[in-house]
């Protein structure tokens, strides 16, 4: 069966039932329209309608701080390798988010691979849920390519008004399908329905930054001693909201802890942040990323153009996350269209 | 091995974050154990006027008498460390550095007030060297026993140099700034895992400032969302009225 | 929580010891250490090893050893930071943790056949000597041989015994200079560009391979150019926080190129345009 459809009133039902087979996380309110990806047990928690999380899904794949080392006796190198899952199952994941973790696990599964993302990425199911139009004007997924269902879930669900019309992507996707008992048959009216939605979006989803998509790499190839860099530097706080709540930001600090009795302890990972001062400092002292500019175009950088050349994608996702957290109201979408301003005047002034 | 010698002092502060010592459960019970407390004015009746391996200093100093006290400590220790906002950035007492210092001595001690010398408010590495810094008002458990376990090595313990938002954001608070209150969390540095937020409070600065803050662009966010200059300032000055000092 | 242990996380230690150890100047001591399972490092002249104390850190260290030399390693260590001051207390016979070797060293194959023009500054030194006794074990390998050394002060000498065979070995040309003399310095005095100009070299068959402070680099490749070395026979040795290693915790960045799994040895001609690198 590869689409099912989930009538409405059926939901919660489906909800209980898929929170009994392991943990469930799915978004939910937290004021202010604030969300988070927090642990439900029932379909009236989940906010089906939100804008992305303050903290993207990573969370759970990377967990902020992770043990790597366990160590009884601190005299020595005998320690042990280890990790600690959870099975989780993922509920209402935009396709930003599915487009993020597709990013973080090219990551990890690149030589040498990383054991500890592999194995808790693979006791998570994903999934998704369709945005049938934008969240808010921060996003800039259909630049990037994520405003469409691409692969990276298991189910995936499409509101269709009085029904869901879910995609079954994966053996674990048919099991839940099984297990859970809600859902019927697709008809061929209901996947008319599906496709006209698909294209009404593509009516309104549309390149939120005057630029093509293949144009991104060429345009970062030229900007590197670009004007907007400095413009950040005055602005930006350097208090790294804008790499932590990114999905595909993965920078970690390495720390080693030990108990009291000085012998037994842990070496854990912490997300870290490019954008903080201390990052890119040798014991020296030296700081090879001192200026804030650097610092932000570093970030841009890694999102349009350093994974293009190495994974062949963009690891931004369009979410839009890291300008509704700027205080400092450093704007995704201003800082390309600054580019590509600047850029344009540097080829006028070149036939000039 | 013989066990570390260590006593704790206090100067001008609530004595608060001694109590959070005492206060830390368990691990007070084993640091007591690997240590040789030999003055404690807060617990124990005992003094000791010897050398000493480790001096753990709460408060400000804020006259002359603190001033020397606080040098002869320095002088029989080999290693000191701040404890507390009052210790570490001069804390609330730092307010005092507001006023014209004759005036709130007036104010204070009435006609005797020549009896009752003065200075302007110091943190104590402003008067000594300070070997280790436990921010925070009061002290933050897991911070406090993760320096006592780095003096207990003989290893650096470094204060995050990056702000509280930081913490907070992957605490995943709701921003103050969204629920538009004024806070802070964006200049002051982290450390206490943003323990004031994840409590519905805001971020009074008690940690100090991160080396390096952008004062224009944090001039740009307090224009952003409309708050006024005189009352960030007034917000800053409760604890950190003594990094002007320098 | 469920737990499983990996086997092959790329995080697990190798145990080694410490074989002996020597001070070398006020800040910097020599670590002769062995893998305790007997194995090789199996390293190549110019990549690292992360150094590992349980408790207190781990720190990237370059090895300083040839590779021929197969039953141990050395290593060159600078007292800066928590770690690397932690690992200076350590005596002959304590146990650590070795991860690596990490990245890319300089290219023997390519330099085999070639004169090479080695100019080190300071703790630069520690890598190049793996390099150095390398060559000078493989001696007929290699055409010509130059080794220029600079550092601050005469105290600041590393491997004070080897430098004076160097200097006395009549099929390598060495020089050294300070950049600031004492009262028993007879030698030369002023940075280490100083002494470019005067090595008698044919460029077209020279292969540069140059590791310092990071101030260096520029004024060094400029005379290097000027000397008519092409771009692409100059090899350099960046330095750079790794944390992990593996090219994932993004510590050690420079642009699109990772110092740990890229480098840290880098062909001048790739990185040249990079204002990160310098």
């Amino acid at each position: 069966m590869q689409y099912a459809i989930l009538r409405k009133e059926r939901f919660n039902d489906f909800i209980a039932r898929l929170s009994e087979i392991q943990k469930l996380v799915a978004p939910v309110s937290k004021g202010y329209n604030n969300f988070a990806f927090e642990e439900v047990t029932t379909g009236d928690e989940i906010a089906l309608k939100y804008i992305p999380t303050i903290l993207p899904a990573k969370k759970f794949f990377l967990p902020r701080r992770e043990t790597l080392l366990e160590f009884n006796d601190a005299k020595g190198a005998n320690a042990e390798a280890s990790v600690e899952y959870e099975p989780v199952t993922l509920f209402g994941l935009h396709t930003c988010d599915l487009s993020g973790i597709q990013c973080l696990n090219m990551v990890f599964s690149e030589r040498p691979k990383d054991y500890n993302y592999i194995t808790r990425k693979n006791k998570i199911i994903l999934i998704g849920l369709e945005c049938n139009e934008y969240c808010d004007e921060y996003a800039s997924c259909h630049l990037v390519n994520a405003s469409f269902p691409s692969g990276g879930y298991d189910l995936f669900f499409t509101d269709l008004g009085d029904y869901y019309v879910v995609h079954v992507n994966t053996p674990a996707g048919d099991e839940i399908i099984d297990k859970t008992e809600s859902f019927e048959k697709a008809e061929v009216y209901q996947m008319n329905e599906l496709k006209n939605l698909r294209d009404h979006k593509r009516k309104i989803f549309i390149n939120e930054v005057p630029i093509d998509r293949s144009r991104i790499p060429e345009l970062f190839d030229l900007s590197f001693s670009a004007r907007v860099w400095k413009e950040l530097e005055e602005r930006c706080l350097a208090c790294g909201n804008c790499t932590n709540v990114c999905p595909t930001c993965y920078c970690f600090d390495i720390i080693d802890e030990i108990g009291l009795n000085m012998k037994q302890g842990v070496r854990y990972r912490v997300w870290d942040s490019c954008q903080l001062e201390p990052f890119a400092k040798v014991a020296g002292g030296i700081n090879f990323r001192k200026e804030r500019s650097a610092r932000q175009r570093h970030r841009y950088y890694r999102k349009f153009s350093y994974p293009v050349e190495r994974f062949s994608r963009f690891f931004c996702t369009g979410c839009g996350r890291c300008t509704r957290t700027c205080m400092a109201g450093i704007s995704l979408k201003e800082t390309l269209n600054e580019l590509i301003k600047e850029s344009e005047d540097r080829v006028w002034r070149r036939w000039l | 091995m013989k066990k570390p010698r260590v006593a704790f002092f206090d100067f001008a502060c609530c004595e608060g974050c001694q109590l959070q010592v005492a206060n830390m459960g368990e691990a007070v019970l084993d640091i007591i154990g690997l240590i040789d407390v030999v003055e404690w004015r807060e617990v124990m009746s005992e003094k000791w006027n010897g050398k000493l391996d480790v001096a753990i200093v709460e408060g400000s100093i804020t006259d002359p008498h603190a001033v020397e006290r606080i040098k002869q400590i320095r002088k029989r220790s080999k290693i000191v460390v701040a404890l507390g906002s009052c210790a570490t950035i001069g804390g609330v007492n730092g307010m005092k550095n507001n006023y014209v210092l004759d005036e709130i001595r007036q104010y204070v001690y009435g006609n005797s007030y020549q009896f009752f010398p003065t200075e302007a408010t110091k943190a104590v590495h402003q008067v000594v060297k300070v070997d280790y810094f436990v921010n925070g008002c009061p002290v933050y458990i897991p911070e406090l026993v993760a320096v006592l376990k780095a003096v207990l090595h003989g290893i650096p313990y470094d204060v995050p140099d990056y702000p509280v938002c930081v913490e907070c954001k992957l605490n995943e608070n709701v921003c103050m700034y969204d629920r538009k209150v004024a806070c802070l969390g964006p200049v002051t540095r982290a450390g206490c895992n943003s323990w004031c937020i994840n409590n519905g409070n805001i971020c009074y600065g008690c940690r100090g400032m991160v080396s390096n803050p952008n004062e224009k662009g944090a001039q740009d966010v307090i224009a952003k969302y409309n708050i006024s200059m005189d009352l960030i300032v007034n917000k800053m000055n409760m604890y950190n009225k003594c990094r002007e000092i320098g | 929580m469920e737990k499983v242990v990996i086997i092959n996380s790329s995080y697990r230690l190798k145990k080694a010891k410490i074989l002996s150890t020597k001070k070398l100047t006020e800040k910097e001591k020599f670590f002769e250490i062995a893998l305790s399972d007997g194995e090789r490092i199996d390293h190549e002249p110019g990549q690292f090893v992360m150094i590992s104390l349980l408790g207190i850190g781990e720190v990237p260290i370059s090895v300083c050893s040839s590779p021929l030399i197969r039953d141990s390693f050395d290593i060159c260590v600078r007292a800066v930071g928590k770690v690397t001051n932690s690992l200076h207390k350590l005596k002959r016979g304590s146990e650590i943790g070795i991860r690596g070797p990490y990245g890319k060293g300089f290219p023997i194959r390519m330099l085999e056949g070639n004169d090479l023009l080695i100019i080190a500054g300071g703790l630069g030194l520690a890598p190049l000597r793996s390099l150095i006794t390398y060559v000078l074990d493989s001696r007929r390998d290699f055409g010509r041989v130059h080794i220029l050394f600079g550092c601050k002060e005469p105290k600041e000498l590393l491997f004070r015994d080897e430098l004076e065979q160097w200097s006395e070995r009549t099929d390598l040309h060495y020089a050294c200079t300070v950049d600031r003399a004492d009262a028993d310095w007879a030698g030369n005095v002023g940075v280490i560009t100083t002494l470019i100009p005067g090595v008698d070299i044919e460029p077209a068959r020279t292969f540069a391979a140059i590791v310092g402070p990071p101030v260096m680099y520029n004024f060094v490749i400029k005379e290097l150019l000027n000397k008519g070395i092409p771009e692409n026979q100059i090899y350099l040795s960046f330095e750079r926080h790794m944390k992990c290693g593996n090219g994932k915790c993004g510590r050690c960045q420079i642009q699109n190129l990772y110092c740990c799994q890229d480098g840290p040895v880098f062909n001048y001609e790739k990185i040249k345009n990079m204002s990160e690198a310098f």
